[in-house]
């Protein structure tokens, strides 16, 4: 079911000072795909998924879900957060801590008025659903950091909501386990065909888990793509910067040559992938580690190659990251585990113009 | 370092042993004996006597009616205190902890006389007043009753409750009440069936704790129980062993091993139930603020009964007792009153030999009792806390029997013990016997300092070379001094008000200021009272007001400031 958010405002008073926490966003959350907003703390994603569930009040604007205006200042409609039929998995699991595991996900069904046989069901089809059996009738809080996300999830899931909503519910997992729970969460939304509005902070569990990404900044959404536009293709320096690890070159445009855009830096010329820009007009150059390939020594050339001293090279595990100044930049580049390079040593690096990306100044 | 702190516990046990098991076993030892002088022969006969006595099934139907009642209004108040307070928009929001602390200034007995003056059926000022007004022919107020009992004691417990449903309450994760409004329930069921249920060990031991409390309590039974021969236990008891009547000390100890026992038991069920309650809260991760409920048109009616109950717990107490001190005899407030006021009554009071002897010995007990508490709290509490040695759960468990002493029951067990002494009718019975009594509250503050003490602090003051003492020195007192000076403020206080332990003990020449004020409330002598009465309350005042400046004087000053953890 599509969420449409139109000029959707709120701020907050805190210690004096008055903070936009959204400032009239507009957003269409595509039907039955993953959504997440993305940002750094404090963004405003998390108010405004509080905002979808009625949790928050905004203070203007207009939420509708599906056919139904669910808040709306302008009409003076406040839907409660109770009768929006929505499903949520909180960031803390918020699983409740006097009930079974079986009441905890029987709960949603009971509000509802769901005769005794269906609950158990639709309860013990639901625990199915998530890998979740056998442990029907234990203490909910008893039960590992996995197992309790898992809970939270067939609680979401039960009662059929016409949308699911995660406020970062893999950021109490350990890093290992958050990667597989991501990934089993990617599979079960993928079964589903639900639209889900998802949030994080992390950068690789939203280019993993979406269909879209929308990328959010003190309160405004800056940019909305797949995960391939906004890691590749993004518009904004912000976005490029935040989704990924970035070398960012101030840089001036020259103009186009064939179907490349050129431009001009304190490392020389660079051909990038081809961006309507203005000849002579100031943007930044996004080069991403691992599309530096290094070289021994100086190579010629007159485009897309720096040469530069090596000033650090750190091992972490699956590659060399290393650090590499080049005229009064330090810039991160990736190199395999079999590298002979050492520190104090010249070199150079080529980058193909499809991996330079053109971002605003 | 081993055997020194394995030899320092068993000093301890051994002290706090002397103090709280041998009261208790000196009790069971009397209540098998004819008597105080007939120590050694074993009879039964005083269990035949106390539980077959015809008196006693009246006693109990109004003790149960009694406890129960004070404790389910003390506990539903404090939830609804608590839940305005931290989850609803209520304005004046200063008013509830005020609510928390004042009551602890004013001595229970004073509270219970303060009622006394207000609806006592002859000649109580509100059933006058009321009189007056609507031209009544009878008190529509009786406080002498069992109802007008759970009232007050009820009003004096609610406090206790408060402090541990308002925390318990404040530290619920918002969440859980959330998810349960997004699947479907409204505020109504989301109270009833998460919010609730969630807090029910915090609900539970606030009950427990109510329960044992009123059991001991001896002041509302005795002012308000007495007038209108409403007996409870703690009544009953003390007329067996009251001089004058023909005291039974063998008697009142075999009843009173029954109201122990059942204390002792609903101690451990609290102390289950506040270990228990650690697993049920869950703290969020993020600091989100609680959601405010918003009350909406009932904002306003509901602040003027939250402040209605302020006035009633506080300001209209001590108004009356200040009141009353002033008026030559109980008068309706009026221009004629106020022109008859006089200082005669206070005047009377500090010519009187008596009082000023119980003044005196009550500041002594206070202080010197207070500081000698607190020594020994403070080697309790490192053991407990610090050292962990096998045997410093038996310490813990020995410290903390004395939470469920019912005052005059363990008075009972006390006398039997100092009868054969030459500190009988001393000071120094009441001293050890205070100490005994109040040590949970010297451990708890202490305890709680000593765990804000983290062993890496001590260790990384020894890494940088400093020696033991001068760790101790620097570090470790320097820290625990708001909690050392807190658990002196608790005891002092606690000491300075003690009735029911005292009521027992005392004997001429060892006279306590809540003993003298029973005293004249016995004579009906109650202008002298009140200003006695203001002259406790004032002293509890300046050591509560004390404990907050000295309190914030270390946040502020000693101790890091919280922005500089953060």
């Amino acid at each position: 079911m599509e969420i449409r958010v139109e000029g959707l405002t709120k701020h907050y008073v805190a210690e004096g000072r008055t903070v936009k926490a959204l400032d009239r966003v507009d957003l269409t959350i595509p039907a039955n795909r993953i959504f997440t907003l993305l940002g750094p703390s404090g963004c405003g994603k998390t108010t405004l998924l509080r905002c979808i569930v009625g949790l928050e009040t905004p203070d203007d604007g207009e939420i509708r879900i599906g056919d139904e205006v669910v808040w709306s200042r302008a009409r003076g409609i406040a839907v409660p957060t109770e009768k929006r039929g929505l499903g949520m998995v909180f960031q803390t699991y918020a699983i409740w801590p006097h009930m079974s595991v079986f009441d905890n996900v029987a709960y949603p069904l009971q509000v509802r008025g769901v005769e005794r046989a269906t609950i158990g069901k639709k309860v013990a089809a639901a625990l199915h659903f998530v890998q979740l059996e056998g442990v029907e009738q234990r203490s909910a809080t008893r039960l590992s950091g996995g197992q309790q996300q898992r809970v939270a999830l067939a609680r979401a899931l039960v009662a059929e909501p016409k949308v699911i909503l995660f406020d970062e519910p893999l950021s109490n997992l350990d890093a290992k386990l958050r990667e597989e729970t991501r990934k089993e969460l990617k599979r079960f939304l993928g079964e589903l065909n639900i639209t889900a509005v998802y949030v994080t902070h992390d950068r690789v569990e939203a280019l993993a888990l979406s269909d879209s990404i929308a990328v959010m900044r003190a309160g405004s959404i800056v940019e909305i793509g797949s995960p391939q536009k906004i890691y590749f293709h993004a518009d904004h320096r912000f976005v490029a910067d935040f989704i990924g690890r970035a070398n960012l070159i101030p840089v001036t445009v020259r103009g186009s040559s064939g179907e490349f855009t050129v431009v001009d830096s304190a490392l020389g010329s660079f051909a990038c992938a081809p961006r309507d820009l203005a000849p002579g007009s100031a943007a930044t150059l996004c080069l991403r580690p691992e599309f530096l390939h290094l070289h021994e020594g100086s190579v010629a050339g007159d485009r897309n190659v720096v040469t530069g001293r090596i000033e650090s090279l750190a091992f972490v595990g699956e590659v060399y990251e290393a650090e590499i100044r080049a005229a009064d930049l330090l810039l991160l580049a990736r190199t395999g585990p079999d590298t002979r390079l050492r520190e104090g040593d010249t070199v150079s690096f080529t980058v193909a113009p499809e991996h330079c990306l053109l971002v605003s100044a | 370092m081993k055997d020194r702190s394995a030899r320092l516990t068993y000093v301890l046990i051994a002290i706090v042993g002397a103090l709280t098991v041998a009261p208790v076993a000196m009790l069971a030892f009397g209540s098998f004996t004819a008597g105080l002088d007939a120590f050694g022969q074993f009879t039964l006969a005083k269990y035949v006597a106390a539980y077959t006595d015809p008196a006693l099934l009246k006693v109990l139907g109004n003790t149960v009616i009694f406890v129960v009642g004070s404790t389910v209004l003390a506990t539903v108040l404090a939830l609804v205190l608590a839940y305005l307070n931290t989850r609803t928009d209520i304005p004046g929001k200063f008013l509830f902890g005020v609510l928390a602390i004042v009551p602890m200034m004013i001595p229970h007995v004073l509270f219970s006389v303060a009622w006394a003056l207000l609806a006592n059926p002859s000649n109580g000022l509100i059933n006058r007043m009321l009189m007056d007004a609507f031209a009544l022919d009878s008190a529509p107020f009786d406080i002498y009753s069992l109802p007008g009992m759970i009232l007050v004691e009820g009003l004096l417990n609610m406090p206790i409750a408060y402090l541990i449903i308002a925390p318990a309450m404040a530290s619920f994760d918002v969440a859980l009440e959330e998810s349960s409004r997004v699947f479907g329930a409204g505020t109504w069921r989301t109270l009833l069936r998460i919010t609730l249920p969630v807090l029910r060990p915090a609900i539970l031991a606030a009950f427990v704790l109510g329960i044992v409390r009123s059991l001991a309590s001896y002041a509302v039974p005795r002012v308000l129980g007495m007038p209108g021969r409403v007996e409870v236990l703690a009544t009953y008891l003390f007329e067996m062993i009251s001089v004058g009547f023909s005291p039974d000390y063998g008697k009142a100890a075999a009843l009173g091993m029954s109201a122990l026992a059942t204390s002792i038991v609903l101690i451990w069920v609290y102390r289950t139930l506040t270990s228990e309650g650690s697993r049920f809260v869950t703290i969020s991760s993020r600091g989100w603020r609680p959601t405010v409920v918003p009350l909406g048109r009932l904002r306003g009616p509901l602040f003027v009964l939250v402040a209605l109950l302020s006035f009633v717990v506080i300001v209209l107490p001590v108004a009356v007792l200040a009141y009353t001190s002033f008026v030559p005899y109980s008068m309706v407030p009026s221009a004629q009153a106020f022109a008859q006021m006089s200082w005669r009554h206070w005047t009377e009071v500090f010519a009187d030999a008596t009082s000023l002897l119980a003044l005196r010995n009550s500041l002594f007990l206070a202080v010197v009792g207070a500081t000698l508490g607190v020594m020994l709290s403070l080697f309790v509490a490192y053991v407990i806390v610090k050292l962990r040695t096998r045997s410093a759960a038996l310490l813990e468990s020995l410290t903390y029997l004395s939470f469920s002493f019912p005052g005059i029951v363990i008075g009972v067990g006390f006398m039997w013990f100092f009868v054969h002494t030459p500190l009988y009718a001393t000071l120094t019975a009441l001293l050890i016997g205070y100490i005994a009594t109040y040590l949970p509250y010297g451990v708890r503050p202490l305890a709680s300092a000593f765990v804000q003490v983290h062993a890496h602090l001590e260790e990384s003051s020894l890494v940088c070379g400093a020696s033991r003492l001068t760790t101790m020195r620097r570090i470790i007192v320097p820290l625990l001094i708001p909690g050392i000076v807190s658990a002196w403020i608790l005891m002092a206080t606690m000491f300075l008000r003690e009735l029911t332990l005292s009521v027992v003990l005392s004997r001429p020449g060892s006279e306590v200021l809540a003993v003298q004020i029973l005293g004249f409330a016995d004579d009906g002598l109650w202008g002298k009272l009140s200003a006695l009465g203001i002259v406790m309350i004032a002293i509890s005042t300046a050591l509560v007001l004390l404990a907050g400046l000295v309190g914030k004087w270390f946040a502020t000053g000693a101790r890091p400031r919280p922005e500089a953890n953060a």
